[in-house]
C-alpha cells in the first residue's frame, strides 16, 4: 500500500514557517510588492507544503496547488480561447470557483504546469505526482458560447490537455492524475468520457490516474474502472456505495482509495481506517491500494489536514500489519 | 398590510468605514468590544433612518453587528467550536463553526438587537435569523452521528430563537437558507427543519433561498418541495438568474395563503438600475403572481455594494413600486 493526497492543501496556517501567501497576496493587490515578489511567496509555501507531506509520511505528494484560486482557473487561463466570467458555486461545497468561458476556438499554446512541477519535484523528498484538470469536468463547469455542442469542448480539452500530460510526462512525472468529479452527477455522458478518456491519455509516457470524487460509481461500475488509467481513484467518504461496486476491480490497474474525510474536521481513529482498507481489500490486494484523503484538503485549515495525514499514515501502517 | 406591492430588503446593508476599521481593531485588541458595540448600535440607527426617509414599508436592521451569517449564530449557541482558518475563493478566508457537542439555545440571540432596532422606528421590522440547514451545511461536524440528528438539533434551537422574537413584539420574522437548494437529495430534510422553526408562530415568516434554483427546476417534485416551503413568503433571487425562477412558478398556482418577495434588483452590480428597468421586472412578476401577494426587494443582502449604490437602488425599487402601484389602482 502507498498513502498520497487527491490535490490540494490549505495556502495557509498558524505556525507556518513560509511567508503569508495570504498577506502576500494582499500587498500585491494593494501595489505594494511585485509579481515577482509574490512569486517567490508561493515558491516558500510550496516548499512547506511539500516539507508537511513529507514528514506526515506521504509516499507519493503533490505540489498542493499553492498558485491555484480554484481547480479550473489556472488552466483556464492559460488555455488560449478562455474568458473567465462571474463565481460559481464548486459542486455542493461552500467555495466558489470562476467560471471559464470559451469565447473562441480553444487551443494550448504551451506547457501550464511544467514549471511548477520541475519546481516542486526539484525541492521535494518524495515523488511528486502532476495533477491535471479533467477535461469533461473543465467542459462541464464551463460555458462555451463558441461551440455548438458539450461534446465538441470535451474533445477539444482532450486534445490540449493530453498535450499537457505529455508535457509533464517528458519533464519527468512518474505519474499524471487528472480530477474528473462531473461525470459521476452525469452519467449518462460515459460514450463520450470513454472516447475522452483515450485521446487524454494518448501518448502520454508516464504512468496515469483518474480521481472521480463527490459521487458513486453505480450504473457505470464495470465501464468505468475500465477507463485507460493506471489508477482510479475514488471517494468512499461521501459515497460508501463504492465499496460495493468493486468486484468488477481490474488486475492490472491500482485503486486510489479515499477513506480520510477530507470535507470534516473529526479525525479518524486508526480503527476506523483499518476497517476501511479491510473493506477495500475484500475486492482488491493491498499491493494495488494507494491510500488517501476523500478529495482535496483545502476544505480544512492547515493543522486538521496534517493531522489527518498523519493519522492516516498511522492507519496504513497498522492495516499493512493486520491484514497482510 | 393590503393592497400589494408592498417593499422591503432581504437583509443586510453596507458597514460604515468605521465599523470595518473597528472590527479590525478588536480582533487586534486595539479596541474593547463595548465601544465596537456603541457603533454598531450608531449604523443601525443610520440605516432605519435611511430606510424610513426612502419609504420602505417593511425594514431591517442592517446586521450591523455580523460578521458571518452561520458564524454569527454559532457563537451564541452551545455545542460549537470555531475553526480555523479556510478559503472560501481568492483570497477571502473564514472560520466555520464546528459542533463540538449538543447544539442548543441557551441565551437570546437575536432578539436585543431586534428590540434596538424596532425601538428606532413605528414601521415593521423583521426579525433575521439563518435556518438550521444552511447553519449544518456551513459548519463542520464532530458530534452527531448523522447531518439528520445534527440539522433537526439545530431547527429546536433556532426556534426557541424565533418564539423569543415573537414574544419580544416581532410581527415579521425571516430564517434564511441559502444552502437549501444545494442537495436535491437533502432538500426534504431542509424543509422539515424550517417547519421545527416555524411551528406554532403567529408572526409572518419568511424565507431566503438562494441560488442553486437548477436543482430543482430539473424535478416537479423538489419544485414543491419549494413552493411548499412551512413559510408565509418565500424570498427569491430573481434578477441574478434573468427571471427564469418566474417560468417554474408560471405553469402552477401559487398556494392561496403564500406570498412572493421578488428580486427586482441585482445585488451584486455597481449600476443603480433604472426605476423604469424595475418597472418592468415587477410587470413580469405580476404577470404571474397577484400584486396583493408580491413584495418587492433587491435579490439578496446588499453589505457588498457601497453606501451610495445601495440606497440608490433601494430608493428606485420604492419610486417603481409607488408608480405601478398608481398605474394599476392599487392603493
Amino acid at each position: 500500500m502507498q498513502t498520497t493526497v487527491v490535490g490540494n492543501y490549505p495556502k495557509i496556517g498558524p505556525g507556518a514557517q513560509a511567508p503569508s501567501l495570504r498577506a502576500a497576496i494582499q500587498r500585491y493587490q494593494a501595489g505594494r510588492i511585485s509579481e515577482d515578489d509574490l512569486h517567490d511567496v508561493a515558491a516558500e509555501v510550496t516548499k512547506e507544503v511539500l516539507a508537511d507531506q513529507a514528514r506526515a509520511g506521504l509516499d507519493v505528494v503533490t505540489d498542493g496547488h499553492i498558485r491555484w484560486d480554484d481547480p479550473y482557473t489556472y488552466f483556464a487561463s492559460k488555455i488560449d480561447g478562455f474568458d473567465l466570467n462571474g463565481l460559481i458555486r464548486y459542486f455542493d461545497s461552500n467555495t466558489y470557483f470562476r467560471q471559464p468561458v470559451a469565447e473562441r476556438k480553444l487551443a494550448w499554446t504551451g506547457p501550464i504546469t511544467v514549471a511548477d512541477y520541475r519546481f516542486a519535484a526539484e525541492n521535494s523528498a518524495k515523488p511528486v505526482k502532476a495533477v491535471v484538470v479533467g477535461p469533461y469536468t473543465l467542459a462541464r463547469q464551463s460555458s462555451w458560447p463558441h461551440y455548438n455542442s458539450l461534446q465538441e469542448v470535451v474533445m477539444d480539452l482532450a486534445s490540449i490537455l493530453n498535450r499537457e500530460a505529455r508535457a509533464l510526462a517528458d519533464a519527468g512525472a512518474p505519474l499524471v492524475q487528472f480530477d474528473e468529479p462531473a461525470i459521476l452527477r452525469h452519467k449518462d455522458d460515459l460514450p463520450m468520457f470513454r472516447e475522452a478518456m483515450s485521446r487524454l491519455v494518448d501518448g502520454v509516457s508516464s504512468k496515469t490516474a483518474v480521481y472521480a470524487y463527490f459521487g458513486d460509481i453505480s450504473g457505470l461500475a464495470k465501464e468505468f474502472l475500465s477507463l485507460p488509467f493506471d489508477v482510479i481513484g475514488l471517494d468512499f467518504v461521501m459515497n460508501p456505495a463504492n465499496f460495493d461496486l468493486l468486484g468488477d476491480f481490474p488486475a492490472d490497474k491500482k485503486l486510489g482509495l479515499g477513506i480520510v474525510d477530507a470535507r470534516n474536521t473529526k479525525l479518524e481513529t486508526v480503527d476506523e481506517i483499518v476497517e476501511q482498507i479491510r473493506r477495500a481489500s475484500n475486492s482488491v490486494g493491498l499491493d494495488r491500494i494507494d491510500v488517501s484523503p476523500s478529495c482535496g484538503l483545502e476544505f480544512l485549515p492547515r493543522a486538521n489536514a496534517y493531522g489527518k495525514l498523519v493519522r492516516m499514515v498511522e492507519g496504513v501502517a497498522r492495516a499493512q500489519e493486520v491484514l497482510s | 398590510m393590503t393592497g400589494g406591492l408592498l417593499t422591503t430588503a432581504v437583509g443586510s446593508y453596507p458597514k460604515p468605514d468605521y465599523i470595518l476599521k473597528s472590527r479590525t481593531k478588536v480582533s487586534r485588541g486595539q479596541m474593547s468590544k463595548e465601544e465596537l458595540f456603541e457603533l454598531e448600535k450608531k449604523a443601525t440607527a443610520h440605516w432605519i433612518k435611511l430606510q424610513e426617509d426612502m419609504d420602505l414599508d417593511l425594514l431591517v436592521d442592517g446586521e450591523m453587528y455580523r460578521g458571518d451569517m452561520v458564524t454569527y449564530f454559532s457563537e451564541e449557541m452551545e455545542g460549537f467550536d470555531i475553526s480555523g482558518l479556510v478559503r472560501s475563493y481568492g483570497n477571502r478566508y473564514y472560520r466555520k463553526p464546528i459542533a463540538v457537542g449538543p447544539v442548543g439555545r441557551s441565551s437570546d440571540i437575536t432578539v436585543s438587537w431586534w428590540k434596538y432596532a424596532q425601538s428606532l422606528t413605528a414601521r415593521p421590522v423583521k426579525g433575521m435569523l439563518t435556518g438550521p440547514y444552511t447553519i449544518v451545511d456551513w459548519s463542520f461536524n464532530e458530534y452527531y452521528p448523522s447531518r439528520e440528528a445534527f440539522v433537526l438539533d439545530v431547527a429546536r434551537a433556532v426556534h426557541e430563537e424565533a418564539v423569543a422574537l415573537e414574544k419580544a413584539g416581532a410581527k415579521y420574522i425571516q430564517i434564511d437558507e441559502p444552502a437549501l437548494s444545494v442537495r436535491a437529495d437533502e432538500m426534504e430534510l431542509g424543509s422539515r427543519a424550517l417547519g421545527i422553526v416555524t411551528e406554532g408562530l403567529n408572526a409572518f415568516t419568511i424565507t431566503h433561498t438562494a441560488e442553486y434554483t437548477h436543482t430543482y427546476a430539473e424535478s416537479s417534485e423538489l419544485f414543491d418541495i419549494i413552493a411548499n416551503l412551512p413559510v408565509d413568503m418565500l424570498d427569491l433571487e430573481t434578477v441574478n438568474s434573468d427571471y427564469f425562477i418566474l417560468d417554474l412558478f408560471r405553469h402552477r398556482s401559487l398556494a392561496p395563503d403564500k406570498y412572493i418577495a421578488l428580486g427586482v434588483v441585482d445585488s451584486h452590480t455597481h449600476e443603480v438600475e433604472p426605476v423604469e428597468q424595475i418597472k418592468d421586472g415587477i410587470r413580469r412578476g405580476l404577470e404571474v403572481f397577484p400584486a396583493d401577494r408580491l413584495y418587492v426587494k433587491p435579490d439578496c443582502g446588499l453589505k457588498t455594494r457601497l453606501e451610495d449604490e445601495a440606497v440608490g437602488k433601494m430608493r428606485n425599487i420604492v419610486t417603481a413600486a409607488r408608480e405601478l402601484k398608481a398605474e394599476l389602482g392599487i392603493a
